[in-house]
């Protein structure tokens, strides 16, 4: 506790390598700073909280929770279990319409994993190029990357489903449900691509490159350096990449919206869009419930990887 | 007989380029060329031929007489500047408070504001739809109820009493609330890369917080304002994924709750007028190259450019 108070233990939680060095009473925070700004910030994040906790409460309510009527609602497990059971929707005359919760959770599985496969393996390859090789307009490359991060990429949805319309006509019939899929991971990918390229290279930047050129001095091929000696130095920037490609998948709404929803296939996302745009009928905790399941991913992630995420999105800006 | 070899450089860039190529460049042309078409209910074999500027004509006429569309770019440039402002000031005011406080209560709170950002967009809606659900049962009604603020429930997002400024308010509050974290993150990764000598040296003679966060800490983080400020600008021009459902609920004003962005994606989806909606999107693709243009020369990207290493 002494030791703390001094500095003198090394703080683990903190990666900065600032952080290993002693540190001095002067840059210890204040007990009572920490007191008013807990507050300030306290107050500004009640919505936030409140949003939540009445999200997870009304899940297993009879009734969607606003605030004060808390205390006088009846909580069970009935909501879960009627999600579960595919039987969702129960309208005023308690009409059930059956629908495959496992299907839907499934789809949307399909979509966040495939866009973190298309992410990962792309910006993987072009990350190491930028970061490793010389070629002609690498530079130039690089900044029309950049650019199409700032770039409105959805503004361009409109092309981007006439090409989809136009080449739904060359697919057999039989393929067009795996079509939809692919074109919306493929799509939805796309416009991580521009993000995640410079995130990679920034890994890349950082170890080392002795290991690699004496490897290839000794005669190992480029592709083989870079599949046995350099991937494995930056597993921490794939786990990251993969965190952050596959919450884009799991949470998207516009690119599931129009390519798989117009094809009668649902997502979570479409799923809830649909139960709540029917608001004079649905019976609401279903879809805080759905809405419950949708967020336990994320979170699960978010808990587990708190560190690596802010530490990769600063290393975005660092470069 | 040796086999032509394929640049590798070329080989580690295809799969990126592929996708860049179908997914960005096409469709940049397309949707331009498309502008020019009279383009319904995407019916490509029909329109596609004739080309025309009535697009451009029927736009530039809707902004300047059709009410509703006036109304979508009042609401652009209003949210985009008001949230633009909180997502900058709140990010700094957000990443100085965790900085200055004590670890145990610092992490929990970046946790916390990091959450929005990390909820499913249709999750995030479905909150706020409640929160200002306009009936006696959404959050806010309840609560200025129970304190006796109000007599009777209001519809936040579409009374006409209230517009715009209220559908105005809830756009900003939902977009802020996801925003501001990103300024967040990327200030206080800032402030934790400042020399503590600074910290100390300012402290030992006795500055004050107020003293060491105005003079010391935040000069630091000029560049890191501007980069949040040009880069969260950039998005919010073309946000709309947030507000998409809010609209489609009728949570806000169809017209007064709707950006630019959204207008172009609802002109394209829920009315069959493509071309329009593409006339719109080419406008807004002009506005976001332009800035972003502008902000590589403002950012200095080039600094950030660091030569290959490893090569032979």
């Amino acid at each position: 506790m002494v030791l703390s108070l001094l500095g003198l233990r090394r703080r683990k939680r903190d990666g900065d390598e600032e952080y290993l060095a002693v540190q001095d009473v002067e840059t210890l925070p204040r007990r009572r700073l920490t007191l008013v700004l807990g507050l300030a910030v306290g107050l500004a994040t009640v919505p936030l909280v409140m949003l939540y906790v009445l999200l997870v409460l009304s899940s297993f309510a009879d009734q969607m929770l606003s605030g004060p009527d808390i205390f006088t609602a009846r909580y069970s497990l009935e909501n879960w279990r009627l999600l579960f059971e595919g039987r969702l929707e129960p309208a005023a005359g308690r009409l059930y319409t059956t629908r495959d919760l496992a299907m839907i959770v499934a789809n949307t599985l399909l979509v966040a994993a495939g866009v973190t496969v298309v992410v990962i393996v792309t910006s993987v390859m072009a990350g190491y190029a930028f970061s490793r090789m010389r070629f002609w307009g690498r530079r130039r490359l690089m900044e029309f990357i950049i650019l199409l991060h700032a770039f409105p990429g959805v503004a361009l949805i409109i092309a981007v489903y006439a090409i989809y319309v136009w080449s739904l006509g060359l697919v057999p019939r039989e393929a067009i449900t795996g079509y939809r899929f692919l074109y919306t991971i493929l799509a939805r990918a796309a416009l991580e691509i521009p993000m995640s390229i410079w995130l990679m290279k920034g890994f890349f930047d950082r170890i080392p490159w002795e290991v690699e050129w004496s490897a290839m001095i000794d005669g190992a091929s480029r592709l083989r350096v870079w599949w046995q000696i350099v991937l494995p130095q930056v597993k921490p920037g794939i786990a990251a990449l993969a965190i952050f490609a596959f919450l884009a998948g799991w949470e998207d709404l516009i690119y599931v919206h129009v390519f798989l929803y117009t094809g009668g296939i649902k997502t979570l996302a479409t799923f809830i869009e649909e139960v709540v745009g029917n608001i004079e009928t649905a019976y609401l905790p279903i879809a805080a419930a759905a809405g419950t399941l949708y967020l336990l991913p994320t979170i699960i992630f978010f808990v587990a990887t708190q560190r690596l995420l802010l530490q990769a999105m600063s290393g975005g800006v660092k470069g | 007989m040796t086999r032509p070899r394929l640049n590798p450089a070329l080989f580690f860039l295809l799969p990126a380029l592929i996708l860049v190529i179908v997914f960005y460049i096409v469709p940049l042309f397309l949707s331009i060329y498309i502008s020019f078409t009279p383009l319904e209910n995407w019916n490509l074999h029909r329109y596609l031929d004739e080309v025309t500027t009535s697009n451009y004509e029927r736009l530039l006429y809707m902004v300047r007489f059709d009410p509703d569309v006036g109304k979508v770019v009042q609401t652009t440039l209003v949210f985009v500047a008001a949230t633009l402002a909180v997502n900058v000031l709140g990010g700094l005011a957000l990443a100085l408070s965790t900085f200055l406080m004590e670890e145990r209560i610092s992490l929990p709170y970046r946790v916390l504001w990091m959450l929005p950002r990390m909820t499913p967009i249709a999750v995030y809606s479905l909150m706020w739809y409640y929160f200002f659900l306009g009936d006696r049962s959404g959050t806010l009604n309840s609560l200025l109820l129970s304190l006796g603020m109000i007599d009777e429930p209001l519809a936040w997002g579409t009374d006409p009493r209230l517009l715009p400024e209220s559908a105005w308010a809830i756009l900003v509050i939902v977009n802020g609330f996801v925003g501001v974290s990103f300024g967040m993150v990327v200030f206080y990764s800032a402030l934790r890369s400042i020399p503590r000598e600074h910290v100390i040296a300012a402290r030992v003679d006795g500055a004050s917080t107020w003293q060491l966060v105005r003079y010391v800490l935040v000069p630091q983080l000029r560049w890191h304002i501007v980069y949040v400020t040009v880069w969260q600008l950039l998005s919010l021009i073309t946000t709309y994924a947030h507000i998409f459902l809010l609209v489609e609920w009728g949570a806000v004003d169809k017209w007064w709750g709707s950006t630019w962005a959204l207008y172009v994606f609802n002109t394209a989806f829920t009315t069959s007028d493509q071309g329009l909606a593409a006339a719109a999107a080419t406008i807004l693709v002009i506005v976001g190259a332009l800035l972003g243009l502008v902000a590589l020369r403002l950012l200095g990207f080039q600094r950030m450019m660091q030569e290959p290493r490893g090569e032979i």
